[in-house]
């Protein structure tokens, strides 16, 4: 299977030779409101996300993480400072560059499925690939839907699959165009444990044998666990880094800074 | 990406369905109008065809007007008859197998129980030939005239009236009537009738004498020997003729006389297809809003296509394939419904008067594609401004919860919508003054838009006012029903726009009725001092009326009307000739300068103030006239009147009149009573028992009928806008179903804390009544103005007198509060249906 595993692409390395992070944020803040009720979702934020790994990103509501995945995913636009995927600065492109950079460089799951209700599971897995007016990988799709376990699921719509069909499907999605990172934003939220379980061991097979970069926001501390590195926010901060975190370690964190 | 648009339309067959039924409507009304005119053009092309198949050469005297159009009524009128003579010389000539010389005129059949039979302008009598070479009358039951008691009768009267060979039938005529014996029963080809014509066929004597053409014929058509050679034939003929007469091949009669038919055709297409396009129109509004709230509740799908990688132009191009899509179903659906329309249409018209010719519907490739294209393309346009809304939803949006649909700024919505609206206002001044009918079209339009567009900024106070009343008389549906229409003043607006634009021209027409009817009154009043007035068939009717009457007790001044056609300074107008004595106890003409009787007495020419100061004339002018008896001659202008339209602009004395046209017909008698006597009018009615297609009016019944006239063409008018207000009504239920789609959860929610059904339809329908009444509002205001405004243009057009007929407008918004209530049923009985625990469930 190793030949499935993504290539690293002369763009991705800067110019002293080292390789660029798959995503970093520069002192990004966003705010929302006017005057007097100005929510600060992002207050400087600053991290970056390795190549290559599994990143979950943990904070309690309001803590500003979704906020953060949607500045660096080119989805909103940051108050200020700099968001990059790879070594691209996304802030620099209009609607139309980052509308591609979006669909050929980063795949989306979203906690509520998000699948195009009127098409069927197969083509919304190859919908990216349809936008942009390209072949459809063939070994690559039977390679993914036979790894998810939605082989015989392909000619169903949305309403007729369960939610951890509907949620495989749109990893399967996400990862159709072999995306240089994945965003992930509470995938499991919907999901019962056995169904979070599939999934999430799925993205971290993704990782471990296909060097596939995920980002993934959740507030559940088992899954934070599956991923090599968990960074904490609060108050729109970046508050915490574990690295090879356990669910006790991250919950550990988690009551550390609860305080 | 094309996958999802069409997955998408098939998900919403019912929305899809009910907002491409808006398209279907119009594009049936443009198929409909296309397939009917054309069938009529075809249907009329054939007649005349046959008609003229065997005729070789028509001989006819030379048109006398440059100017007139060539229909059948008018081009004996501006032909001089030719004489008998030529019809034994050229059928002399070698190559000539047969000549026939006729005449026509105006004879109507007298049912049994002694009405007139059909209408008197398809009335036709004339000079009837056996020879089946010539003529397309074929006998089917007895013999052809042979003496002045005989006449032949079409076959589609003789069985609807029981008629048969030997029979007597009175006919009316331009003369006393006359009764006759039937000699035989006719066919004009297959027909059992000349497109709804009733057919009197006369010795030709007879005809002679009948249509005042004693030595002369109407026309000679020649019949040429098989093998002859037509060009020189044609050539041999003219050398023969005197001058003044001309011969004209059969094919050139066929396309003079198609041309003139598609002539009246096209204008019957022309107003049949701006009624199409109003439809078209409504529906615009009602496709654009069904849009705007489909985009608004996909903005979730919209977005999502963002993330993953559909550009800008890809959802654009979605939304309007969408459009192109339902655009081309509605169209096909639409075409076919229009061949049925067109079948009803002719009923319609029928209906109104408007007798039409039976015959196979027409379909050409050009209907087909002005449908389509027409279909398609206001689908489209009506979408461009939905899926630019589409475009602007931010990727973003698929991952926060869906926020109400938010319009921009009242501002920036009040400064466009003024400006199109100070356009619209520059456009409809301009139109009216100059005056311009498609200037005043497009005006209206663009003012339709900008009350579209500016609507929003005053629906929520609206709705709010409106509804008190609801809320008051039905208790908390009511309340939620005024709510829910001033929660999104913007849907509630644009659903009410398309039933405003309605109600608007409903109203406009309505307002220009009323003056049109009370201006009628008025030039009634102002014109005619007479008592009584005298009318018969539009061809007018036997000169011995006039002199009978005058000699009846009780009366005074009697005054003949003949109405004809000359040309006048190189154009073809109308001209009146009136007796002159004693002129003013039966018309007022309004001098403003020179003399009347003593003018009209004189051979002199008296114009109206219009075509005075239009062409820069006084008394003294001298002006070139020509009559197509007498040919080219001069006349000095002897004194101008006030303009009333039921005057005509030209006015002659009677004996001048009579003198400069062969033997023409009163087409009126004015009749006044002499002072204190009593009982005219019955005396004047007894004696008009003898002529049955004579009758006599006084001055109320004037007034009635031209007032009844004016409301028949309103009815049809009336009859016409019904559709546009039935696609407007269309726009509501369909907005009402996506509203309810979109409150499911609320809806459950309502159920679940105890609101009845009934109570779920009472709320459905207040905001049904409310919207239908926030656009019928609007709409009559706006129409209104629109109609004074109209009217106020055409004051010195025969409109002196603006009226509003308030009744009438307070009637339409009732009947658009009903028919708002008929819009929620639908919509409120699958509200009230809903499972409480599913809908709770639905996000």
């Amino acid at each position: 299977m190793f030949k499935h595993a993504a290539t690293i692409t002369e763009t991705n390395y800067v110019g002293d030779g080292s390789v660029a992070p798959a995503a970093r944020a520069v002192d990004l803040t966003k705010s929302y409101g006017k005057g007097d009720v100005v929510v600060r979702a992002l207050d400087g934020v600053n991290v970056e996300f390795e190549r290559g790994r599994f990143t979950a990103v943990m904070g309690p509501s309001g803590s500003g993480k979704s906020t953060l995945m949607h500045c660096m995913a080119g989805l909103d636009v940051p108050t200020s400072g700099h968001a990059f995927v790879g070594d691209q600065e996304i802030g620099l492109l209009d609607d139309a560059r980052l509308t591609d950079l979006r669909r050929d460089r980063i795949g989306f799951v979203f906690q509520s499925f998000n699948l195009i209700p009127t098409l069927t599971a197969a083509e919304n897995i190859t919908l990216p690939v349809d936008l942009a007016g390209a072949e459809v990988d063939k070994a690559w799709f039977d390679y993914l839907v036979e790894a998810l376990g939605i082989a015989d699921r392909l000619s169903h719509r949305p309403s007729e699959m369960s939610g951890g069909q509907q949620q495989r499907t749109a990893c399967a999605r996400a990862l159709i165009r072999r995306p240089d990172l994945i965003f992930a934003d509470e995938p499991t939220g919907n999901l019962d444990s056995s169904s979070s379980a599939e999934v999430l061991a799925f993205l971290r097979r993704s990782v471990t044998e296909h060097g596939q970069s995920i980002v993934m926001v959740t507030h559940d501390p088992r899954g934070a666990a599956y991923a090599d590195r968990v960074v904490f926010l609060a108050d729109g901060k970046v508050v915490g880094d574990l690295v090879s975190p356990t669910a006790e370690s991250v919950l550990e964190q988690t009551m550390k800074l609860g305080r | 990406m094309w996958k999802v648009t069409v997955n998408g339309l098939l998900a919403r067959k019912l929305r899809s369905a009910l907002t491409a039924l808006a398209i279907v409507l119009g594009v049936t009304f443009v198929s409909g109008t296309l397939v009917l005119t054309d069938t009529l053009n075809r249907t009329f092309d054939n007649l005349v065809g046959s008609a003229f198949q065997h005729v070789s050469f028509e001989i006819r005297g030379k048109a006398a007007f440059s100017t007139s159009s060539e229909t059948s009524a008018d081009s004996t009128a501006n032909r001089k008859p030719v004489p008998e003579s030529i019809a034994t010389t050229v059928s002399r000539l070698p190559g000539v197998a047969a000549v026939d010389g006729s005449v026509e005129g105006y004879a109507q059949f007298v049912s049994r129980n002694g009405n007139a039979i059909g209408g008197d302008r398809s009335a036709l009598g004339f000079s009837f030939d056996a020879n089946r070479e010539l003529s397309s009358l074929r006998l089917v039951a007895g013999h052809a005239p042979t003496t002045a008691d005989d006449v032949v009768m079409d076959k589609a009267t003789a069985t609807k009236y029981h008629f048969a060979v030997g029979d007597r039938v009175r006919v009316l005529l331009g003369r006393p009537p006359q009764t006759f014996t039937i000699t035989g029963i006719v066919t004009f080809g297959n027909d059992n009738n000349l497109a709804g014509a009733t057919l009197a066929g006369f010795y030709r004597p007879t005809a002679q004498a009948l249509f005042n053409a004693r030595g002369v014929y109407d026309t000679i058509n020649v019949l040429a020997k098989p093998g002859a050679d037509n060009v020189s034939l044609q050539r041999a003929i003219a050398k023969v003729l005197p001058p003044g007469v001309q011969v004209v091949n059969g094919q050139t009669v066929i396309n003079e006389l198609s041309s003139a038919v598609g002539t009246d055709l096209s204008v019957l297409s022309t107003a049949l297809l701006v009624f199409a396009l109003i439809s078209l129109f409504v529906g615009a509004f009602t496709i654009f809003n069904t849009f705007s709230i489909t985009v608004g509740q996909r903005t979730r799908e919209l977005a999502l296509l963002r993330v993953v990688g559909a550009s800008r132009r890809q959802v654009f191009r979605s939304v309007l394939g969408e459009a192109a899509l339902m655009g081309l179903a509605a169209s096909l659906v639409g075409l076919g419904l229009g061949v049925l329309a067109a079948a009803g249409l002719k009923a319609l018209l029928g209906a109104f008067g408007i007798t039409l010719p039976s015959a196979p519907l027409v379909f050409e490739a050009r209907t087909a594609v002005a449908a389509i294209a027409v279909g398609v393309g206001v689908t489209m346009v009506s979408a461009i401004g939905p899926a630019r809304r589409a475009v602007r939803i931010p990727p973003v949006a698929a991952m926060v919860t869906q926020s109400e649909e938010e319009g921009e700024s009242l501002r920036g919505r009040l400064r466009a919508g003024g400006i199109v609206a100070l356009g619209a206002v520059a456009a409809l001044v301009a139109g009216l003054t100059a005056p311009a009918i498609v200037l005043v079209g497009v005006g209206a339009a663009a003012m339709f838009v900008a009350i579209g567009m500016l609507a929003p900024t005053v629906a929520r106070p609206m709705s709010s006012a409106l509804g008190r009343p609801l809320a008051a008389l039905l208790g908390t549906p009511g309340q939620l029903g005024r709510e829910n229409s001033m929660r999104s003043p913007r849907r509630t607006a644009q659903t009410a726009a398309a039933l405003m634009v309605g109600l608007a021209l409903v109203s406009a027409i309505a307002v220009l009725g009323a003056s049109l009817s009370a201006s009628a009154k008025s030039e009634v009043d102002s014109a005619l001092n007479a008592g009584y007035l005298i009318s018969g068939p539009s061809t007018g009717f036997s000169t011995s009326v006039a002199p009978a009457v005058s000699r009846l007790p009780g009366v005074g001044t009697v005054t003949t009307v003949y109405k004809g056609q000359f040309e006048v300074r190189g154009s073809l107008s109308g001209v009146d000739g009136v007796t002159p004595a004693n002129l003013s106890h039966t018309v007022n003409l309004a001098l403003t300068a020179g003399r009347g009787t003593p003018a009209l007495a004189a051979g002199e020419l008296l114009i109206d103030t219009t075509t005075a100061s239009a062409d820069h004339l006084s008394v003294g002018s001298v002006v070139p006239v020509t009559f197509a008896q007498t040919g080219h001659s001069t006349m000095r202008i002897g004194g101008i009147f006030k303009a009333n339209p039921l005057i005509g602009s030209y006015v002659v004395g009677a004996s001048f009149f009579v003198s400069h046209f062969n033997d023409p017909l009163p087409n009126a008698v004015l009749v006044s009573a002499r002072p204190g006597a009593t009982g005219v009018g019955t005396a004047v009615n007894r004696y008009l028992n003898a002529y049955p297609n004579v009758g006599v009016k006084t001055r109320a019944q004037v007034e009635q009928s031209q007032q009844n006239a004016v409301n028949t063409e309103l009815g049809l008018v009336y009859v016409l806008l019904a559709l546009a207000v039935a696609i407007a009504l269309i726009g509501i239920v369909n907005t009402l179903m996506l509203s309810v789609f979109e409150r499911t959860h609320e809806l459950g929610l309502l159920r679940a804390v105890g609101m009845k059904r009934r109570q779920v339809k009472a709320m459905i329908r207040s905001e049904a009544v409310i919207i239908a009444l926030f656009g019928a509002v609007i709409g009559v205001i706006v129409g209104t103005a629109l109609g004074v405004a109209f009217a106020a243009s055409l004051k010195n057009q025969g409109i002196p007198d603006i009226a509003v007929p308030y009744g009438r407008l307070v009637a339409f918004l009732v009947l658009a509060a009903l028919l708002g209530l008929g819009a929620a049923s639908w919509p409120a009985r699958r509200a009230a249906r809903l499972d409480v625990l599913r809908a709770i469930a639905t996000e």
